[in-house]
């Protein structure tokens, strides 16, 4: 494993220890864009939590295996594409996401490579899922 | 076998074999792994299923290293979030059958002995998703649950009658309708009747009916339970409540193949019924003819015979629960992709349940899970002081209760008057009958109680 996927890994993991992650990222994403906020019905907040935090232990865990990867990406384009998403829209979870780590992990274990390790992982995953032909 | 996950509701009644040492983490296995991966299947008779890695985020990439030790389990952990055996938090520690084994707010496991793949159950149907109720109603996927399905399949096809056995609240009339469901006799209507319910004086018209202005004019005509049970299958429960008398009057009809006169009739009938008879109490209590009239006797395993089906019956209930009580669903309950998915229980409370001493099984389960979701102060299910009133497990653990040796138990005898109920509050047991339990595999003997009231 590469020392850009175990540091993902770690992060991710320490950041699972504090019980605030992921709604964490759901308070700051909703804070920042409240717009966004009724675009979330189907699914429990609960719920959408454990999905989201399954997703990203599932793609920090095939970053170093592209073809997973895009499996992961391709998977991403096909449900969200009826949720009425724009692209700068990944942009805003994007910042959410990266904000809500840096609390749940502390500053202590968030350092600046973390940071420019998830800022790159996040941006490749959501150019890969941008790149996906529309349903 | 895996009874509670965050991520991974879905997932209950998986089982993780530990034949040899293996590691147990998210996804894939790692080149720096200590031992080889286990892997999780769905175990059914005659088969085992693989399903994938756990996905569970919360679950480190390698987080525990499990192994036999003797009669027990060795469980180390190397993952971020704490192990708990028991409830009691651990980096190595040991496990045995009946222990729970939690990996932090992420997943339980519940430690049995089984066989990986359960014995072939030729005509049984499994034809119903892996966890949920099968076509009659009867939740589980442990070997016990799988071998009274055997047993209903097996009485369904030879067509005697037979005796139900079992504690209240095991299921007794889920059990005679899972045999008429899979018997020839399916498509006529299925007949209960509880023989506890009916007055005494009025059983054999009951049970035979009775001709028209019999006993007194303006009575209808009655088939009776017999009658109306003709080509299907008569079901009655608490047996052992009917008087001698009518086991007699029944007892007749059974050995003439089913000839019987309703009351006020002197012609005799005929009803090709097949009794399906049940009881609580021990079958000796039986009059002996009316017993041995039983080829087929199916015992019920109560919960505790069943302890790995726990979860997924609470599953069930409470599934149930919310589809009748919307508000109940949507207070308690996950939505997703805009339906009721998995409830919010806590996994103390799914631990403690399995842990628990029932003796009215599914029906005291049902009470207990409604005491929960009545005191619940938040938007999940867990343990409330209330529900803590009703639970029985206390701290003791197989692994615990095995660890005490001959000398604790002769000191705490000696330090207690040889009072087996002082001595094994002393130990921290449960109740006498583990310590008793405990006494006999250690050749020691203790006195006998003037207290009886230790439960
Ligand atoms: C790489 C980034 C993302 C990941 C890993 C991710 C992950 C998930 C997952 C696992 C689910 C639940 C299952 C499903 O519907 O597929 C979900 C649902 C959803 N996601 Fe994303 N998502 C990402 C980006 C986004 C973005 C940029 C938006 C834009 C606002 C978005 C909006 C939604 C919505 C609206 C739902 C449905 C929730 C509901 O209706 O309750 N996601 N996402």
């Amino acid at each position: 494993m590469s020392s850009r996927a175990a540091l993902l890994r770690d992060t991710l993991e320490i950041a699972l220890c504090d019980d605030r992650f992921p709604a964490l990222f759901y308070d700051k994403l909703f804070a920042a864009r409240p717009s966004l906020r009724p675009m979330f019905t189907r699914n429990s907040p609960g719920a959408q939590q454990k999905m989201f935090a399954q997703k990203l232990a599932a793609i920090v865990d095939s970053v170093d295996q592209p073809e997973l990867l895009r499996a992961e990406a391709r998977a991403i384009a096909k449900s969200h594409a009826s949720y009425g998403i724009r692209p700068e829209m990944y942009g805003w979870v994007g910042e959410a996401l990266i904000a809500a780590l840096r609390e749940a992990v502390g500053p202590g274990e968030w350092t600046a490579e973390a940071e420019a390790a998830w800022t790159e992982a996040y941006t490749a995953v959501a150019e890969a899922v941008l790149a996906e032909p529309p349903a | 076998m895996l009874v509670w996950s965050l991520d991974e509701p879905h997932r209950l009644g998986e089982c993780f074999p530990v034949e040899e040492a293996v590691c147990l983490g998210r996804g894939g296995p790692l080149s720096d792994d200590p031992a080889p991966r286990g892997g999780f299947f769905r175990s059914r008779p005659g088969q085992a299923a693989p399903c994938p890695p756990v996905g569970n985020a919360r679950v480190s990439r390698l987080h525990l290293v499990l192994a036999p030790e003797g009669d027990a389990l060795r469980v180390r952990s190397l993952g971020r979030a704490p192990l708990k055996i028991n409830g009691t938090l651990t980096k190595d520690g040991l496990a045995r059958e009946g222990d729970v084994v939690e990996i932090h707010n992420a997943a339980v496991f519940y430690v049995s002995l089984r066989p990986r793949v359960l014995p072939a159950a030729p005509g049984v149907g499994d034809a119903f998703g892996f966890g949920e109720p099968d076509a009659f109603g009867l939740v589980g996927e442990s070997e016990a649950a799988w071998a009274l399905r055997q047993a209903y399949a097996f009485a369904a096809s030879t067509d005697r009658h037979v005796l139900v056995l079992g504690e209240s609240g095991v299921g007794k009339e889920l059990a005679a309708r899972s045999i008429h469901g899979m018997s020839d006799r399916h498509e006529r209507p299925f007949i209960a009747r509880n023989a506890a319910t009916m007055p005494d004086t009025l059983i054999d018209a009951e049970l035979f009916g009775n001709a028209k202005n019999y006993p007194n004019a303006g009575m209808p005509e009655r088939a009776g339970l017999v009658g109306e049970a003709d080509g299907s299958t008569l079901f009655l429960d608490e047996i052992g409540d009917l008087p001698e008398k009518s086991q007699v009057h029944l007892l007749r009809v059974l050995d003439s193949d089913g000839e019987y006169q309703r009351l006020g009739e002197a012609r005799s009938r005929r009803s090709a019924f097949r009794l399906v008879a049940a009881t609580n109490r021990a079958a000796q209590s039986l009059k002996h003819d009316f017993l041995a009239r039983f080829v087929h006797r199916i015992e019920i395993p109560g919960l505790p015979q069943r302890r790995e089906d726990i979860p997924l019956v609470v599953a069930r209930i409470l599934s149930t629960i919310a589809a009748k009580n919307p508000r109940i669903g949507e207070r308690f309950f996950e939505r997703r992709a805009g339906a009721l998915a998995e409830a919010r229980i806590t996994p103390e409370l799914v631990s403690r349940l399995i842990r628990h001493p029932f003796t009215h099984h599914v029906r005291e389960l049902e009470r207990v899970l409604w005491l929960a979701i009545g005191c619940a102060q938040a938007d999940y299910i867990g343990v409330t002081p209330e529900v803590e009133g009703e639970l029985r497990d206390s701290a003791e653990s197989a692994t615990e209760v095995a660890e005490i040796g001959k000398e604790a138990l002769e000191r705490a005898l000696a330090d207690n008057d040889r009072s087996p109920t002082k001595a094994a509050k002393a130990l921290g047991l449960k109740n006498r009958y583990v310590l008793i339990r405990l006494l006999k595999k250690h050749g020691l003997s203790a006195g006998t109680d003037s207290d009886k009231d230790d439960r």
